[in-house]
Formats: structure tokens, C-alpha cells, sequence
């Protein structure tokens, strides 16, 4: 099975949470997965786009979506709001002909190529967990993780609405958890697993969104967490660069290193730490790491 | 129906002397067949191992809302839920009051802070200027799934947003909301939008799309949310951070085509509300988190404009319409 894919990283992963990118690029080639860059395509615009613009939204996302029908692959991004988006429009192309016909005529007339509905949007995440062979993953792992109690932290949207996500392997939302396990962890289980982040209202609900990010982080570390990673480049930046800020809202320290699921796995698979952007990082990964010899 | 042994683990809460909740876990064991629902064996626990325990229930047809409360991972009503759908590998399920609200005593909780919310967005029709005598059959596209909702307050009790904000209106309410201004009768359909704008109404949602994964009646409350911010936007309600934060992102996408995460700040909140930022400006510098101010630019830009110009000229309706509810 080839594994190829047209890559959008997302504007996180090209801008604030650019080690995200390039943790997930140098896996992805340790791991046989090809990532072919979209030069055309645009930010995917968000739920923001979808309420200030419903119509420009899903022709944005159009446009993103039929670049890679053109490069003859399906989609594969690192960001959960993105996969989402992104999937959400795919769901209404595939199960609204007549909205699809209407956007096409609009993507038509700009000069772009109409979309055929034919291609799915993956996670990086599940490619690795779904489709890359077990055995191969295994091989590749240079730095087990010794056991390391890691929390895995999935974000809202990599898992709702479920409906929407047709290149997850069934229900369950438990990729993390494998990932975890395949690499030499244990995977910790606390409350806060599939709650949200607050990225989405870290401007208009502050001190909300850090009593979010500030729960889940405690919730997680009670339950014994070392590490915590996630999926996505927003859950990443909530529960990773606004710990700081939590800390403060919640009067108590926190000190639970964060990392994007990519970086976590390219410590096992042996990557340098300056390609996984580890200097990056707002909560020192090292004493955590070093506590199980890695 | 093949029988066998199931195990309830139900929270037990009981109010103490100064007023504190005491809480511990209790294990019922129970017989019943795959299909079972959880109000029937809550209701053999109650007659036949232990008569203080205490839940609310009444129709057993997912009509009356009574008995929401948290089974396995998210809000459930226990008379719709079958407990071979519901236990893990050794056939346990754990089993505790709504979340949110304040605990009385087991499994029930004092429901008057959700009724409070459905309350404060005026749940009936009034009377106004914009009130319509002509109700045309595509009205109920949109008030559909919306008044599904038995107010059980399962999406209350799992929204991320009620967990830490006690002002927040809530999923159930802004549906209830959504009703009234997408329904032709109602009068004030402008002044509901203005005042559902302000904090802690609309605006505060997270987007987490909990109420819609946890609604027993298909709802969908945060799809009335998002057609709620949209109407809102429209009747030009945009004077918020949530509000120029949503709006920021079309003029980015036609500008390069990626968000400029560097001048998205100062759009969302305003240049003091930037300076009030800076703390945490200086705490993303350390780390080298300060976007660049001319993030890359898309190829074929100007077909996006092109889309976006034709769309503004020629508006189109893609709105999401409900289709008629078969009967269960």
C-alpha cells in the first residue's frame, strides 16, 4: 500500500507551532509515509469562517480540497480544527449534491479546478496508527519510552462530530492511547482525555480558558501523567505555551510537559532534538525524559 | 434475550451537616439481558438491594428529560440507554449525577441553575415589529431539530464552557434561542441577537461539539450556535472579541491565503486589549512564538478573491435544513 498524501500542515504548524511540522515531516519519512506539498491552498478558515462567511467557507475549503484530488491523493493534515473543517465541508460535498454542484459552479467560475468529492481527509495520527504496518513501527523505534506514563490529550476536533471522520477506522477514539503503547508508554486515563482546550475562546473567555487548560493538566497529572501530547497544533499551544498563564488563573504550579504527538513519537524513532524543536518547548521535557532514560 | 450479571457502580452523594456533599462509589451487582436500560436495573437496585438510593425518572420514553445523568463517559438518559452498549470488558458501568449543577443527594441534582438559563433567553414568542404573519412551510427547516429538546440538560452537564464559567448561558438555552429567532412569529428577533451577543451568551461557546455528541434528541445545539453567531454577524452584532476574531479570518484568506497570526491579535481584542496581552506576548517571545507579521503566500491568490467577490455579489444559502423527524 503506498502511503502518499497531499500534506496541509495547517497556519499553526507554519507559523507559532512550526515544530509540529517538522516533527511530523521527519517521522513521516522514517515511517514510509510521503507528504507532498499543496502550494495553493489557503488557511482552511476554521469554524471563524464557517459563521462570519457559511457559503465563502465551504469554497475555500473546496478549493483546499480539490488540489489534492488533482495531485491524485487524499488529504493529510496535523492540525484536529483543520481535520475537522476540512471534513465537515467533504461530509456536505458528499452527502449534499446539490451544495457541492453550487460551490463548484462558484470555483468554476474563478477559474478553479471543480471538486469530485472523491478523496478523504486523514490525520497524520491515524495514518500512523491505521495504516502504517504495526511491525514496521515497532522496528523503527530506537528510544522506547521505558514505560513513561504519558496522557494522551485528544482535542474536540479529532472525535465530534463523529459522523464527519470517514477516514477513522470505527468509533473509538483511542489513536493516542495506541501510539502510546506502541512506542513504549503507558497510557494514563484521566477525566479530562476529550475535553476541550479553550483555544477557540483564548481571547474572549480568558481566565475560562485557562481554568480549562489548567484542569486538564491537573486532572492528568494526578492521574500520574509524566508527559502529556496531543494531535493537534492549537492543543498543543493551549496546553503547552498557555500552561504558564494557567498556572497563574489556578494559584498552583503545574509543570506537565506538552508536546505534539509527532515529537513524542520522533524522540522514539531517534530524531534530533532540534528538527523536533524541543527548545521549543515551554515545559522542559528533559527531566521527564531522563527519569526513564531516554 | 440471553440473561446475565452486570456491575453498577453508582456514585452515592449525601449532603453532610455543613452543608458539604460526602461521595463514594457503591458496586450493585445486576441481572439483566444486553437490552436492558439502565433505569430498569437502577429501579431493581432500588427495589431489591437498597431503597435509599435516590435518581429521578418518570415516562421511560425519552420524553421527559427526568432521568439525564452521567453513565460511562458522557450524559445519558438512563431509560434510553441499554447497558450492553454502555459497560467496559467485565461488564461495569459507573454511574453519577449530571455534572455542573449542584448534587442534592445520589443521582439527582438541583436543576434550577439550567432553568434559570432557559429562563433568561425568554422562552416564548414576543410580540415586536419583526414579527410575521405568514409562516411558509420552509420556516420549520430550522426550528426542527431545535425543538426536539425535552430539557433533560444532558448537554449542559458535558458542555466544557458551563464546567468553568457559571455565567454562561449554555447549550439547551442558546438552542431554545436559535428557535425564537429563526421562528417568522416571533417580533424582537434583532433585540434577542444584541443581547445574546454579549458576554457569556453565544459568543462564549468553545466549539468542542460536546451537546451535539451527548443530545438524546438530536438537537444539535452548537449547529444552532454557529447559525446563531452568523445571523448575529449579519444584523452587524460584531463588536466583540469573538465577533473580530471570526471576522478576521476571511480578510486573511483573501489577502495571502493563511491567517496572519502576528496581527490577529490586535483584530480580535483591540490595541489595549493587546497591551493587557503582553504578559503572555512576552512569555510566547521566550520560546520564539511570536509569528512572522508576512506569513507565505498562497498560490492562484486571486482565484480565492475571485470566489469571494461572487459570493459577496451572489449570496448562497447553505445553510444546513432538518429533515422531518420520522418517529422512533
Amino acid at each position: 500500500m503506498s502511503l502518499e498524501f497531499a500534506y496541509y500542515p495547517g497556519c499553526a504548524a507554519k507559523q507559532v507551532q512550526k515544530e509540529a511540522a517538522s516533527s511530523a515531516e521527519a517521522v513521516a519519512k522514517i515511517l514510509g509515509i510521503t507528504l507532498k506539498p499543496m502550494p495553493r491552498a489557503t488557511c482552511c478558515g476554521a469554524v471563524s469562517l464557517r459563521e462570519s462567511k457559511p457559503a465563502f467557507s465551504l469554497a475555500v475549503a473546496a478549493r483546499i480540497l480539490t488540489e489534492a484530488e488533482a495531485m491524485g491523493h487524499d488529504l493529510c493534515t496535523i492540525c484536529n480544527t483543520c481535520l475537522q473543517t476540512l471534513n465537515y465541508a467533504n461530509y456536505r460535498f458528499k452527502h449534499e449534491p446539490e451544495i457541492l454542484e453550487q460551490i463548484n459552479g462558484v470555483l468554476k467560475k474563478a477559474g478553479v479546478r471543480p471538486y469530485e468529492a472523491t478523496i478523504k481527509v486523514h490525520h497524520l495520527l491515524w495514518v500512523v496508527t491505521e495504516q502504517v504496518d504495526p511491525q514496521v513501527l515497532q522496528s523503527k523505534v530506537k528510544k522506547p519510552l521505558n514505560g513513561m506514563n504519558v496522557a494522551p490529550f485528544y482535542g474536540c476536533h479529532s472525535q465530534r462530530p463523529g459522523e464527519i471522520f470517514e477516514a477513522r477506522k470505527g468509533e473509538n477514539v483511542d489513536q493516542l492511547d495506541q501510539l502510546i503503547r506502541a512506542i513504549g508508554g503507558n497510557s494514563v486515563q484521566y477525566d479530562g482525555k476529550d475535553k476541550c482546550c479553550g483555544f477557540h475562546v483564548m481571547l474572549s473567555d480568558k481566565n475560562e480558558m485557562r481554568t480549562m487548560v489548567g484542569q486538564n493538566c491537573l486532572d492528568a497529572k494526578d492521574s500520574g501523567a509524566e508527559m502529556m501530547i496531543s494531535p493537534c497544533t492549537l492543543c498543543d499551544m493551549a496546553m503547552g505555551a498557555y500552561q504558564g498563564p494557567a498556572e497563574k488563573v489556578m494559584g498552583k504550579s503545574i509543570d506537565l510537559p506538552e508536546m505534539n504527538f509527532a515529537q513524542l513519537l520522533g524522540i522514539a524513532l531517534g530524531v534530533d532534538d532540534a528538527t523536533l524543536g524541543m527548545a521549543r518547548l515551554h515545559v522542559d521535557p528533559v527531566p521527564a525524559l531522563k527519569k526513564r532514560n531516554i | 434475550m440471553e440473561s446475565r450479571k452486570y456491575t453498577l457502580r453508582i456514585q452515592r452523594n449525601q449532603k453532610q451537616d455543613d452543608g458539604s456533599i460526602a461521595s463514594e462509589w457503591q458496586e450493585f451487582t445486576v441481572e439483566g439481558g444486553e437490552t436492558t436500560t439502565i433505569l430498569t436495573l437502577l429501579e431493581s437496585v432500588k427495589g431489591y438491594q437498597d431503597g435509599s438510593l435516590t435518581f429521578r425518572q418518570s415516562c421511560r420514553s425519552a420524553i421527559c428529560g427526568s432521568c439525564a445523568m452521567r453513565i460511562g463517559d458522557r450524559t445519558r438518559l438512563a431509560c434510553k440507554t441499554h447497558i450492553g452498549s454502555v459497560v467496559d470488558e467485565n461488564g461495569l458501568v459507573s454511574i453519577s449525577p449530571q455534572r455542573n449543577q449542584p448534587v442534592l443527594k445520589d443521582l439527582a441534582i438541583d436543576i434550577d441553575p439550567f432553568f434559570k438559563k432557559i429562563k433568561e433567553i425568554k422562552p416564548y414568542l414576543l410580540d415586536g415589529p419583526e414579527s410575521d404573519t405568514q409562516v411558509g412551510a420552509s420556516a420549520y427547516d430550522q426550528v426542527n431539530n431545535v425543538t426536539q429538546c425535552i430539557m433533560c440538560g444532558s448537554c449542559y452537564s458535558d458542555c466544557t464552557m458551563s464546567e468553568v464559567s457559571e455565567n454562561y448561558l449554555g447549550p439547551a438555552a442558546l438552542a431554545k434561542a436559535f428557535r425564537f429567532v429563526s421562528d417568522p412569529r416571533e417580533g424582537k428577533k434583532t433585540e434577542r441577537l444584541k443581547s445574546l451577543s454579549e458576554d457569556h451568551g453565544m459568543w462564549s461557546c468553545v466549539r468542542c461539539v460536546q451537546c451535539v455528541a451527548t443530545c438524546p434528541k438530536d438537537v444539535k445545539p452548537m449547529e444552532a450556535i454557529v447559525k446563531l453567531r452568523t445571523r448575529g454577524i449579519e444584523k452587524g452584532f460584531i463588536d466583540g472579541v469573538g465577533q473580530r476574531h471570526a471576522m478576521a479570518f476571511h480578510n486573511d484568506i483573501t489577502n495571502t491565503g493563511d491567517l496572519n497570526e502576528f496581527t490577529l491579535l490586535s483584530r480580535s481584542v483591540g490595541i489595549f486589549g493587546s497591551i493587557a496581552e503582553l504578559g503572555v506576548a512576552f512569555h510566547l517571545m521566550k520560546k520564539g512564538k511570536i509569528p512572522s507579521p508576512f506569513p507565505h503566500k498562497a498560490e492562484g491568490i486571486q482565484e480565492v478573491r475571485a470566489m469571494y467577490k461572487d459570493l459577496e455579489e451572489n449570496p448562497l444559502d447553505v445553510e444546513t435544513k432538518a429533515a422531518e423527524v420520522e418517529p422512533e
